[in-house]
């Protein structure tokens, strides 16, 4: 792998864009400032000092993703098709999420748009709410995905799904693998047990149907999750049986959900 | 769209949740709530209590995915969700949705969507306690044929 903004001498270059071909570009980034919950509720209810926050930010993101290039020394200057900024107040972490997407039919990507966009919007949130809460933390500020291009197409959950396969002896020396299984709800009291942790190279193949016939094989009781109703969770998204999982993943089986 | 999801064990504020939702907007014309509450029969005629349990972590995401795609199907400018867990009563309010959006039918249209993925979604459970023993709600099929009404062609 090598650094397209480094050339051969190891300097400093704007890659030379001139011959890629134009394809269609998106990328989605997140990032979230965590405050205190007071700050949290007068945010919400519009009663801060400086007025609008939230449409304040989006528009902040929405400026700063157009003037990237003026920011990062070797970004192009692009001519976006898109930016959207979505704001999720979320009452449980004391923080709200902000996520930036972008959008261009061009010839370089659009990650340090959707990047910018959402450090920018934060730190707007962050100036419009220091009045009264200045210990305000900006974090986790991050790609999620990105699409078109040369490089293809990219996703942290794909990402994390899927680890690069490790280096060489390195690989040799991790410890065993474990997959932890948890259960939930009816089913964790019907088989007597909410949590198991399962050796990886037990599974007859790497995926969700392999973790069933795993369990299965070290006690019969887990013949339950054959039922068809029952559900699964990778890394807590929905998975289906023939869904691949990886070592380190976190697996949960439950039956039908009952809310509402 | 303002997205506020939270998960509580805390009863909430209906009309405090609807200032929030349309604090400093003036566009917003149309807001449809709904309120979920406990009943005293349900499977068993006699519920005195139930227990609510969730899946933490994938409880939020999967309501701010539903949320979402409900902001892609319909011209909304705000969802709140909230849901409560742990043990609560007949009478009790155990889910809100409330939707704001320009002009009423998106408003009403999306409350109704959410609320069918909701039910067959996001990851919680319902333990009945009643004066003859407890047990684990069961999924209705009239739950899932719900929110097939929404499934796109």
């Amino acid at each position: 792998m090598t650094l397209t903004h480094l050339n051969a001498r190891g300097e400093a270059h704007m890659v030379d864009v001139a011959d890629k071909q134009e394809t269609r570009r998106e990328a989605r980034a997140r990032g979230s400032v965590h405050m205190q919950a007071s700050t949290l509720a007068l945010l919400a209810d519009g009663d801060l000092p400086k007025g609008d926050v939230l449409a304040t930010a989006r528009i902040a993101g929405i400026q700063a993703a157009k003037r990237t290039h003026e920011l990062i020394p070797l970004c192009h200057a692009l001519a976006l098709s898109k930016v959207s900024l979505e704001f999720t107040l979320d009452a449980a972490e004391n923080c709200v999420h902000v996520e930036a997407f972008c959008r261009l039919n061009g010839r370089t990507g659009v990650e340090m748009e959707a990047l910018t966009a959402v450090s920018v919007a934060c730190l707007t949130l962050y100036d419009m709410c220091k009045a009264v809460d200045r210990g305000m933390i900006i974090d986790g500020v991050r790609l999620e995905q990105k699409s078109g291009g040369r490089s293809g197409d990219w996703s942290r959950q794909a990402a994390l799904d899927s680890p690069p396969a490790s280096s060489g002896e390195g690989g040799a020396a991790a410890p065993t693998k474990t997959l932890r299984v948890q259960f939930l709800a009816e089913l964790r009291e019907r088989l007597g047990t909410g949590e198991y942790h399962l050796e990886w190279e037990r599974l007859p193949s790497p995926d969700i149907a392999g973790v069933k016939l795993a369990l299965i094989e070290r006690d019969p009781k887990f013949k339950a999750l054959l039922d068809q109703r029952v559900l699964c969770a990778c890394n807590e998204a929905m998975s289906q049986d023939g869904a691949a999982i990886s070592p380190g993943d976190e697996i949960a089986f439950f039956p039908p959900v009952t809310g509402g | 769209m303002k997205i506020a999801i939270s998960v509580q064990k805390a009863t909430f504020d209906t009309e405090a949740e609807q200032r929030r939702l349309t604090a400093g907007r003036l566009d917003v014309g149309a807001v449809v709530s709904f309120t979920g509450r406990v009943r005293d029969a349900n499977e068993r005629p006699d519920v005195t209590a139930l227990t609510l349990e969730h899946f933490p972590g994938m409880t939020e995401k999967s309501l701010h995915e539903i949320a979402l795609e409900a902001g892609e199907r319909w011209t909304l400018q705000a969802v709140t969700i909230i849901h409560r867990v742990g043990r609560l009563e007949p009478g009790d309010a155990i889910v809100l949705v409330m939707t704001a959006s320009p002009h009423r039918r998106a408003a009403f249209e999306a409350c109704d969507f959410i609320m069918d993925y909701l039910k067959t979604r996001a990851p919680f459970w319902k333990k009945e306690h009643t004066d003859s023993g407890s047990y684990w709600v069961s999924e209705r099929p009239s739950d899932r044929e719900a929110a097939k009404r929404w499934e796109l062609s």
